[in-house]
C-alpha cells in the first residue's frame, strides 16, 4: 500500500500550488487529479489576466497553469491523473484515500489531505428556470469548453444570464467567434463580475448589460428558440407585465459557483453557510484534524493568484503538520461582510503572519476596515471602495493582539463618507 | 346510467351549452364551452364509475384549439411494406412491457415510438413509486390488476436487472382524534379490498423509522409492500429484453394514419411508410384516444392532466429513506393525493406531483407554480425539506379517461385492435400484470388467423450495463483490470465511467444520444447537471459513432448541441 | 471631463481625464499604469486578443493562442479573420511562433498552451 506525508486532491491551481509547497517542506506528495492533464479550469481559461499580482505579468489560463505544472513534473512530486478520488475514510494515522484508474481499485495511505477540489457551477434548476427541456442551455462553463477546447460553436445568437466574469469572458469569447449575444441580464442592480470586464467584454462590443433583470423561462422543444426576460423588484421577483420575449437559440448562465465539498463532507468536515467552504483556521485547516482546504473549494475567487496562494498556505501547513490539541477563537464577520476567511484561529499555532480574505456584503464607497477585539477596536484600514466581485487581501499580525479561546474577535466595515 | 338525469345536471351547470347523447355504446357530449375546465367538469358530470360506457368527449372549446400531435421530422421508407405480427404503438411502460410480454411467441413483432427514445413522456416523467393500491376500490380495472402488479415487481425487476426497493408508504396524519376512524378504514381496506398490508402505525414508531418527518404526525397508515423502481430504467430494460428475444423497436417513428375497412384495420401509415399488421395494440398514451379514432374505434376520451416533480440532491436523499406524504383533511377536489416525497432508486428525494387539467397534451414545460404548491404541502410532512436542494424538476402529462379507469379491451368496432388505454396512475405498478393479460388476448386474436408457437430461444433475463460505483471495490477492480475504461471517470456527481457509457451505446437499444446516455448510465443526472461531462459525453458518443462532435444531439434529431467547428 | 475604468488590472479604478491644454490629467488612477492607459484610451484605444487556432491534430482541434502586444481596438475583428485562415499541422511549444508580423501590425501570434509541445521539448 503506497503511503504519503499529503495526498493533494485536485489539480487545479490551488492543487499545484499545495503539492508544490507541500513538496517544498518537505512532505512525499502525491497529487491526484481527475481529468487527463493538470491545470484544472485554467485549461480552458485562454483569456489574458491571470498572474497580475504573482508574477507581474498578464498570462493566459494555460500560460498560468502551465508555470505550475513545469515545476511539478520537475519536482520530486508522484501525480495520478485521470484518477477519481471515490471515497475517504479516516484511519489510526490518517486517512486512507481509495482511488480508481484504468489501473483499478487502489486505497493510499496518507497522514495528511489538502482539498482543493475547485467548484462547480449553478445550473438553471438551481436559479428557478422554468419551461421546456430544449438543447442550447449551457453553464458558462460549459460554453466554455465546447467553445475553447472542442472547438465547436455552442450558439449563433444567445442570451446570457448573470454577470459573473466567466459569463462576461464568454460574451466576448463568442462574439470573436462570430456568434451575436443580445444582453447580458444580472438579477441584481449591480454587477457580479470584475469593473473591468464589464468593460473590456461588454463595452468594448456594445453587449448591452440589462441589470436587475432575469431569465424567467426558456421556449422550444428539441433546441431553444427563446427565452422569457423579466425586471425584477428590489427582492429579486420578477415583476409581472414587465415580460418580454428573447429569441435566440442559447442561454448561457453565469449565475454562480458553489465550492466542491462532498469529498469533505463525507469525512465529516464543518462547512461555512457562508462561503459553502469548509470552515477554517489560519493554516487553512479544517474541523477535521489533518485536513487542509485551499482555493476555490474553500470560498470562490475571483483571481487566481489568491487561489495559488492559498494553496501554498495549505500545503505548507499540511507537510509541516503535527497533531496537537487545538486553542481556537471565532474570527467573526460582521453583516456589512459577505464572509472572511480564515473563520478561526488556533492560539496553540502561529498567526503572526495570517492572511485574511474577505468580501463586503454591497458595493461601498470611501470605507473603512475595523477589528475589534473585545469591543476594543485594534486595527483599521481604509478603502477608496469595497465591491462584492472583487476580493480584499489582508495580511495580519494576530499574535500581537493577546487573544484567548474567549476573545471577541470582530471584522466590520464603515461607510465614512466624504470627510 | 340514467342519460335523462345527466342533461339535467348539464343543463343545470351549463345552461344548455353541452347535451349528452348515447351513441354506438358510448355518452357522447356535444356543445360549445369557453374553457377546458369546464369541460372536463361537463365530461366528468357525465361519467360513470367502473362500467363499459365511457364519456366521449366532442365538445368544441374556445380556448382549447385542436392540437396536432408533434411529429418527429424523419421521413423515410425503412418500414415499406412490413407485415409484422404485431404492430405496438408507443414506447411508454405498457407498450415496452406488452413486447417483451409477447417475445415469449414466436412472433414478428414491431413496436413504434414517436419520440427518440422510450419512456420519453407519461413513463419517464413520473415518480417511480410502485403503489400498494390502498386507495383503489374494488371493481375498477386499477384495483383489479394493483395488487397483482405490485406482488411482480420483485421478479420482474430481479429478471430485467432493474433496482428496485420496497421501501414502504407512510400516509401521515397530525390529528390523533382520526386514529380510530383511520384504523377501521384500513381493516376494511385489508378485508374488503385485499390490501393485505395496510396498518396504522403510532407516531413513535413513524418516528423511529423516519426521524426527519414532521415531529407533529400522531399516527401513520403504513403500506409496506409500497416501493421504488426507476420508471424510464424499467421502461428501457423491458424494451431491451424484447428486443433481446427478437422484437424491434423503432424510434422516430409516428403512426400518422390507418386504412380500416370491415372493421379492420389494413395498414398503418408512419412518418418511414405503410405497415401491415395483423394485430395493432394501441399504448399511445395521451394520445390513444387519437389512435382509436383512427382505427375507427374511439369509445373514450383522453382528457390531459399534468404533474411536475422536483428532484433533490442525494444529500437531501440520505435524510429520508422510504415515501411518505401527509393526510390533511381540506383539500381541493382532484385526483392525484397531492404529491409526496420519495427516497428514489437512485437515491435522491422526488417531491411530487401535483396535478392540473390541461388541454395540452405535448406541454411539458414547467412553471414556477407547481414547486410552490408541492413545496407548501410537503414541507409540512418534512420540514426540513428545503428548495435550495433541488437540482432539476420535470413535467409529466397523465392520460386519463373520465371513468378515472384503465381501458383494457379488445376493440369494439375493430377487430384487429387491443386498447391499452387510459393508463395513469398507478399504471407503473400495474404494467406488468396488465401485460401479461394483453399478452393473452393478444395471442388468442392471433391464432383466429395463424397459429401461434412458443419462441424457443426465449430468456427473460436481462443484464444492464454494470454500476460501478456499488460494486464492492474488488469485484470493481476486476471489472477494470478486463475493461480499463471502467476506470475512466466521465461523471463525477454519478461517478460513471467510460467503459460504462460505451455499454450503454452497446445496448440492444442504442439511443447515442447525450440524453439517451443519461437516462441509461446517469452521466448528467447529479448536481452538476451535467455542466462537467456533457461535453465529454457527446465526444465519446462522437467516436463511437465515427461522426464529428456537431451530429451529436441532446435528444430529438432536430436538438443540436453545437453548431460545427469555430473554425 | 471623461470618466473611464482602467482594465489594466482587476482593481478596476475609476479614472477622470481632464483636458489641460495639450496634455490630459488624470486622477482617481491607483498607480501610473491608469494614467497612461487612460492617455492611449482617449487617444488610440489598444487591446489584447487571445484565442484559438484551428489545427490538425484530431485530440487538440483548437490551440489557445494569443497575440504577442495589443493591436488598435478597432483591428480585432480582421486580426481574427487572419488567425482562422491558419491551420497548425506541426508540433509547436507554448510561446512558439505560429504567425508573424500579423496583417503588417507588427505583433506576431503565439501558442499560448503546450497542448503541442514537441514530443523532445
Amino acid at each position: 500500500m503506497r503511503e504519503y506525508d499529503t495526498v493533494v486532491i485536485g489539480g487545479g491551481p490551488a492543487g499545484l500550488a499545495a503539492a508544490l509547497s507541500a513538496r517544498e517542506n518537505g512532505a512525499k506528495t502525491l497529487l491526484i487529479e481527475r481529468e487527463a492533464r493538470l491545470g484544472g479550469i485554467l485549461k480552458q481559461c485562454i483569456h489574458d489576466g491571470f498572474g497580475l499580482v504573482r508574477f507581474q505579468e498578464k498570462l493566459t489560463g494555460p500560460e498560468y497553469a502551465q508555470r505550475f505544472i513545469d515545476q511539478v513534473e520537475r519536482g520530486e512530486i508522484d501525480t495520478s491523473t485521470l484518477t477519481f478520488v471515490t471515497r475517504l475514510e479516516r484511519t489510526q494515522a490518517g486517512f486512507a484515500v481509495t482511488v480508481v484508474n484504468r489501473a483499478g481499485v487502489e486505497t493510499i495511505l496518507t497522514r495528511t489531505l489538502v482539498l482543493a477540489t475547485g467548484c462547480r457551477e449553478r445550473t438553471a434548476k438551481q436559479v428557478s428556470i422554468h419551461g421546456t427541456r430544449p438543447a442550447g442551455v449551457f453553464t458558462a462553463g460549459t460554453a466554455q469548453h465546447f467553445t475553447n477546447l472542442l472547438g465547436q460553436l455552442p450558439t449563433k445568437r444567445c442570451v446570457i444570464l448573470g454577470s459573473g466574469d466567466i459569463g462576461l469572458i464568454m460574451a466576448r469569447r463568442l462574439t470573436l467567434e462570430g456568434a451575436k449575444v443580445l444582453g447580458v441580464y444580472e438579477v441584481k442592480p449591480t454587477p457580479s463580475g470584475l469593473t473591468r470586464n464589464i468593460h473590456q467584454c461588454l463595452r468594448d462590443y456594445d453587449i448591452p448589460l440589462h441589470l436587475s433583470h432575469t431569465v424567467t423561462r426558456v421556449l422550444g422543444e428539441d433546441r431553444l428558440t427563446a427565452v422569457e426576460v423579466a425586471q425584477v423588484d428590489e427582492r429579486m421577483r420578477p415583476i409581472p407585465g414587465t415580460e418580454e420575449i428573447v429569441e435566440c437559440d442559447g442561454l448561457i448562465l453565469s449565475v454562480g459557483l458553489i465550492p466542491e465539498n462532498e469529498l469533505a463532507q463525507s469525512l465529516g468536515v464543518e462547512l461555512d453557510p457562508k462561503t459553502k467552504g469548509p470552515v477554517c483556521n489560519g493554516q487553512l485547516m479544517t474541523s477535521v484534524d489533518g485536513v487542509f482546504s485551499c482555493g476555490n473549494a474553500l470560498h470562490v475567487n475571483d483571481l487566481v493568484d489568491y487561489v495559488s496562494e492559498s494553496g501554498e498556505l495549505a500545503g505548507h501547513a499540511a507537510a509541516c503538520y503535527a497533531p496537537a490539541p487545538r486553542r481556537e477563537v471565532a474570527l467573526r464577520a460582521s453583516p456589512a461582510l459577505l464572509y472572511a476567511v480564515p473563520q478561526r484561529l488556533d492560539l496553540n499555532r502561529d498567526n503572526s503572519k495570517t492572511t485574511l480574505y474577505f468580501r463586503s456584503r454591497e458595493v461601498l464607497d470611501r470605507c473603512v476596515l475595523r477589528l475589534r477585539v473585545d469591543g476594543r477596536e485594534v486595527f483599521s484600514k481604509r478603502y477608496p471602495f469595497l465591491r462584492p466581485p472583487e476580493m480584499e487581501r489582508l495580511d495580519m499580525d494576530f499574535s500581537q493582539f493577546e487573544l484567548s479561546e474567549h476573545s471577541k474577535i470582530e471584522l466590520d466595515i464603515e461607510v465614512t463618507g466624504h470627510e | 346510467m340514467d342519460l335523462r338525469k345527466t342533461n339535467k345536471k348539464l343543463a343545470k351547470r351549463f345552461g344548455g351549452a353541452v347535451r349528452a347523447a348515447l351513441s354506438d355504446g358510448c355518452v357522447v357530449l356535444t356543445g360549445q364551452l369557453p374553457t377546458w375546465a369546464e369541460v372536463v367538469e361537463a365530461c366528468q358530470l357525465a361519467a360513470t364509475k367502473y362500467g363499459n360506457l365511457h364519456v366521449v368527449n366532442d365538445i368544441v372549446c374556445d380556448e382549447a384549439a385542436p392540437q396536432k400531435m408533434r411529429l418527429p421530422s424523419l421521413r423515410d421508407s425503412a418500414l415499406e411494406g412490413r407485415r409484422p405480427d404485431v404492430l405496438i404503438i408507443g414506447g411508454g411502460i405498457s407498450g415496452a412491457s406488452i413486447a417483451r410480454e409477447l417475445s415469449k411467441w414466436k412472433l414478428d413483432i414491431l413496436l413504434v415510438e414517436k419520440e427518440a427514445d422510450l419512456a420519453l413522456q407519461a413513463s419517464g416523467r413520473n415518480d417511480g413509486e410502485v403503489h400498494p393500491g390502498v386507495d383503489l376500490s374494488k371493481g375498477s380495472l386499477k384495483h383489479h390488476y394493483i395488487r397483482k402488479g405490485n406482488a411482480m415487481y420483485d421478479q420482474v425487476c430481479r429478471e430485467l436487472d432493474v433496482p428496485f426497493h420496497r421501501v414502504g408508504q407512510y400516509v401521515c396524519f397530525d390529528k390523533g382524534w382520526l386514529k380510530p376512524f383511520i384504523a377501521l378504514y384500513c381493516l376494511w381496506r385489508r378485508t374488503h379490498d385485499g390490501i393485505e398490508d395496510t396498518r396504522v402505525i403510532s407516531g413513535a414508531e413513524l418516528k423511529r423509522r423516519e426521524p426527519n418527518l414532521n415531529q407533529d404526525f400522531k399516527f401513520a397508515v403504513s403500506n409496506p409492500s409500497s416501493g421504488c423502481v426507476c420508471p424510464y430504467g424499467l421502461t428501457i430494460a423491458y424494451g431491451e429484453n424484447a428486443v433481446q428475444n427478437g422484437a424491434q423497436v423503432w424510434l422516430n417513428t409516428a403512426v400518422l394514419s390507418m386504412e380500416v375497412k370491415d372493421g379492420e384495420i389494413k395498414s398503418v401509415h408512419t412518418n418511414r411508410g405503410t405497415i401491415y399488421p395483423t394485430l395493432v395494440i394501441n399504448a399511445a398514451g395521451v394520445f390513444a384516444e387519437d389512435v382509436a379514432r383512427m382505427a375507427g374505434d374511439r369509445f373514450f376520451s383522453i382528457h390531459p392532466r399534468r404533474g411536475t416533480n422536483s428532484i433533490l440532491d442525494q444529500k437531501a436523499g440520505a435524510r429520508f429513506s422510504s415515501i411518505a406524504s401527509i393526510m390533511e383533511l381540506a383539500r381541493s377536489r382532484g385526483h392525484s393525493k397531492g404529491g409526496g416525497i420519495l427516497h428514489t432508486a437512485h437515491g435522491n428525494l422526488l417531491v411530487g406531483p401535483d396535478a392540473v387539467e390541461t388541454f395540452e397534451k405535448e406541454n411539458t414545460a414547467t412553471r414556477p407554480q407547481s414547486i410552490d404548491t408541492v413545496f407548501a404541502k410537503q414541507e409540512k410532512t418534512m420540514p426540513t425539506l428545503s428548495k435550495g436542494d433541488i437540482i432539476t424538476y420535470f413535467t409529466g402529462v397523465r392520460a386519463p379517461t373520465f371513468e378515472e379507469d384503465f381501458i383494457i379491451e379488445k376493440g369494439r368496432k375493430t377487430h384487429n385492435i387491443i386498447h391499452c388505454a387510459g393508463i395513469q396512475s398507478p399504471g407503473l405498478t400495474t404494467a406488468p400484470a396488465v401485460a401479461l393479460d394483453v399478452e393473452k388476448m393478444a395471442v388468442e386474436e392471433l391464432r383466429k388467423k395463424k397459429s401461434v408457437a412458443p419462441n424457443e430461444g426465449y430468456s427473460p433475463i436481462r443484464r444492464g450495463v454494470p454500476v460501478l460505483r456499488e460494486l464492492p471495490d474488488e469485484e470493481r477492480a476486476e471489472l477494470i483490470r478486463k475493461n480499463p475504461d471502467y476506470g475512466v471517470i466521465v461523471c463525477r456527481c454519478e461517478e460513471v465511467s467510460r467503459g460504462e457509457i460505451l455499454d450503454a451505446l452497446r445496448a440492444p437499444i442504442c439511443v447515442p444520444t447525450v440524453d439517451g446516455v443519461k437516462k441509461r448510465v446517469r452521466p448528467g443526472m447529479g448536481r452538476c447537471q451535467g455542466g462537467f461531462c456533457s461535453p465529454l459525453v457527446a465526444k465519446i458518443i462522437a467516436e463511437f459513432l465515427n461522426v464529428p462532435l456537431d451530429e451529436v444531439k441532446k435528444s430529438a434529431p432536430e436538438a443540436n448541441i453545437t453548431f460545427g467547428r469555430t473554425k | 471631463m471623461s470618466e473611464l475604468v482602467c482594465i489594466v488590472c482587476p482593481r478596476g479604478c475609476t479614472l477622470r481625464v481632464e483636458e489641460e491644454g495639450e496634455t490630459l490629467q488624470v486622477t482617481g488612477n491607483g498607480c501610473k499604469r491608469g494614467a497612461d492607459f487612460a492617455r492611449s484610451e482617449l487617444t488610440a484605444p489598444m487591446r489584447t486578443l487571445c484565442t484559438t487556432v484551428r489545427t490538425a491534430f484530431p485530440d487538440v482541434p483548437v490551440l489557445p493562442v494569443r497575440l504577442s502586444a495589443e493591436i488598435p481596438k478597432g483591428q480585432i475583428f480582421p486580426v481574427m479573420e487572419a488567425i482562422n485562415a491558419v491551420t497548425v499541422d506541426q508540433p509547436v511549444d507554448m510561446g512558439g511562433v505560429i504567425l508573424n508580423n500579423v496583417l503588417g501590425l507588427g505583433v506576431d501570434l503565439v501558442a499560448a498552451s503546450g497542448l503541442l509541445r514537441p514530443a523532445d521539448g
